[in-house]
């Protein structure tokens, strides 16, 4: 399976420690509800839809978000992080064939 | 082939595919997805507790009539510290009229800062999205808003 593409940015430019910083992920990937069908082929597409997100500050896990097929296609979300210092935050995608992709993005307080 | 031997052994085939229960979900699974109410949905979140109304707590910032269900934004901040022992443990958006009604569940922790979350949202007709919120008492209350949908996003 091709790796997919994913991004996870700070919303914010300038933070220090003790704020609580809005952090963006987005996946580009299909939420079939497995209810409709593929114009071309006329067949039912199988649900096939991003299932989880786990997100980690310094591998510590902060938040689980769990989505359902009435999340848009290509799932946008942001989620607060407070920020205790400097590290890394992991975004954890798992879809629902258990394929997972991961990005980071560094925390940088000023 | 005979005809006889070949109804025989579709039908042996058809029994054994009943009676195994993991084959007949999957070939269940195969033909049809799973709806899920949007009764069902707020039963799982909630597992049956009561659902209080905390329409003054919970801000919903959702358009009244987006450009196209496919992709309707939904940013939800919820108005309760998040401190160690009096937290928001999560935040469940719902749609109520499309056939899985269930957008996201958020587990949230103190560590967050704040009760925030924007997600988008798929919705195939005008109806209410549902912004359910639990705390760590395990106390629900709820939100929610009309949205209109000109184009429908799932079919």
């Amino acid at each position: 399976m091709a790796e997919r593409r994913a991004a996870v940015k700070i919303l914010e430019n300038k933070y220090s420690v003790g704020d609580v910083i809005k952090v963006q992920a987005i996946i580009i990937h299909p939420m079939d509800t497995g209810f409709t069908k593929d114009k071309h082929s006329g067949q039912i597409k199988p649900r096939f839809y991003v299932r989880d997100l786990e997100v980690f500050y310094n591998d510590k896990r902060i938040a689980w978000l769990e989505l359902g097929v009435s999340a848009s296609q290509n799932p946008k979300v942001i989620v607060p992080v407070k920020v205790t210092g400097a590290g890394e935050l992991k975004f954890k995608f798992t879809n629902s064939e258990n394929e997972v992709t991961e990005r980071t993005v560094s925390v940088k307080p000023q | 082939m005979q005809r006889r031997e070949f109804i025989k052994g579709t039908l042996a085939i058809a029994a054994w595919a009943l009676l195994n229960p993991e084959i007949h979900n999957n070939l269940l699974h195969a033909e049809e997805a799973e709806e899920l109410s949007f009764a069902d949905a707020l039963e799982l979140f909630t597992d049956g507790a009561a659902v209080a109304d905390g329409s003054s707590m919970i801000k919903l910032n959702i358009p009244d009539a987006p450009p196209s269900g496919a992709t309707v934004p939904v940013e939800v901040t919820v108005d309760y510290p998040m401190e160690k022992d009096k937290f928001i443990e999560s935040i469940a958006v719902f749609s109520t009229k499309n056939k899985a009604n269930k957008v996201i569940t958020a587990d949230l922790t103190p560590e967050c800062g704040m009760a925030y979350l924007y997600v988008n949202a798929k919705l195939g007709q005008t109806q209410d999205v549902v912004v359910v919120v639990k705390t760590n008492e395990g106390k629900f209350f709820k939100a929610s808003k009309s949205v209109k949908i000109a184009l429908g996003g799932c079919g």
